[in-house]
């Protein structure tokens, strides 16, 4: 028998599946998903991770390992200048199509719950 | 001889047909008086006019705040960069110094595949955060104009002033380092504030010496004619030359 939390996942796995994995898998936590808001509003943007969290208004403890779980997702870059790790977006542009495709998609308040829902879920 | 115009109109008769080619422009000026949009109507009007590809690089604003003040006047950023025409890019005094002395650093790999001939550097004062020592700055300085040079590209540099009315003092040496230097000053006439431009160098060609009035229209920056009759322009608070306080009293009826 379906239960009240089979009917809540289902419901919120509703999107579109390269989406949904995206969601699960890429932006599984909040600051993770302002960067990427931030990064794709400016796409150019190449820089430290000190000066990133300060673009972002947060601690720099916290957007480093945020940084580099999103290089290891292949959503970020990242190069050395003189040993300093520089990040910047990807220059992969089916990659950065479906960055295009999720901000797109959070304009839609139905989509942003179930995001939200998958990133809490995750966080557990 | 060859010029890199700016498509400012008024400006360029002022440069005498606009920058030299591969040199480094100053503009200063406090917040609010054009130098954004002064530099972002040169790299437009290179794009658009003149079909010389262009970059912008930001060290404090958001690239986002560039797409949306292009937008005021018209001006789609967002379009060039699809076209690969425009590149707008957000870093860090000290990543673009150490980028720019690489060999295939970032700006120099953009620089190559979009054939850029032009780049608005936003803001140059941000260098200053670099170094306290002035020596050391006026190295970093002149190594950063250098490397853009090197990639064969035309600069314009800003600088914060922060004298709102008036000159600034200052003791910097970026003027010695740049191949021109514009003003660009608040001026209070009459409980009215205008807004003065001045080309105070432009090396290796003669240009206006004149303080012209400019404003800041629908479709970007036009220069006007110069200040009639006023003295002391650039103190910010200019008063009627002899000749003007003379008329004014004796000869001209005031309207009421």
């Amino acid at each position: 028998m379906a239960t009240n939390d089979d009917f809540t996942a289902r419901l919120m796995n509703d999107m579109d599946p390269d989406l949904l994995d995206f969601v699960k898998t890429k932006i599984n936590t909040f600051i993770k998903w302002d960067l990427i808001r931030f990064f794709h509003e400016n796409p150019n943007t190449a820089d430290t991770a000190g000066n990133i969290a300060r673009y972002a208004g947060r601690n720099v403890a916290a957007v480093e390992p945020e940084l580099d779980e999103l290089v290891e997702s292949r959503i970020m870059e990242i190069h050395h200048l003189d040993e300093i790790p520089v990040y910047s977006l990807t220059t992969d542009e089916s990659m950065r199509r479906l960055v295009e495709e999720f901000i797109q998609a959070c304009e839609d308040r139905h989509f942003r719950v179930k995001a939200v829902y998958h990133i809490i879920r995750g966080m557990r | 001889m060859q010029r890199v115009r700016t498509g400012i109109k008024g400006l360029d008769e002022m440069l005498h047909g606009g920058f030299l080619p591969q040199t480094a422009n100053l503009v200063e000026g406090a917040p609010g008086t054009g130098k954004t949009t002064l530099g972002m109507q040169f790299i437009y009007s290179g794009i658009t006019l003149y079909n010389e590809p262009g970059i912008i690089l930001t060290f404090e604003e958001f690239p986002q705040q560039y797409y949306h003040d292009a937008e005021a006047f018209g001006w789609d950023f967002k379009a060039l960069e699809r076209e690969k025409r425009l590149k707008v890019i957000m870093t860090s005094p000290e990543v673009s110094k150490l980028d720019l002395e690489q060999v295939g650093g970032m700006i120099e790999t953009l620089a190559n595949e979009m054939g850029a001939r032009r780049i608005l550097v936003d803001s140059l004062s941000h260098l200053e955060r670099l170094t306290d020592d002035p020596v050391e700055l006026r190295i970093i300085q002149y190594s950063f104009i250098n490397a853009l040079k090197r990639e064969g590209l035309t600069a314009i540099l800003t600088k914060e002033s922060p004298a709102l009315l008036g000159a600034a003092e200052s003791e910097e040496s970026i003027a010695f380092v740049v191949d021109s230097y514009i003003l660009l000053r608040y001026v209070e006439i009459e409980s009215a504030i205008h807004k003065a431009l001045l080309v105070l160098k432009l090396r290796g060609s003669d240009h206006a010496k004149d303080i012209r009035q400019f404003e800041i229209t629908p479709h970007g920056i036009e220069v006007q004619a110069k200040f009639e009759g006023r003295e002391g322009i650039m103190s910010g608070s200019p008063r009627l030359s002899m000749a003007d306080s003379f008329v004014r009293a004796f000869v001209k009826k005031e309207k009421h």
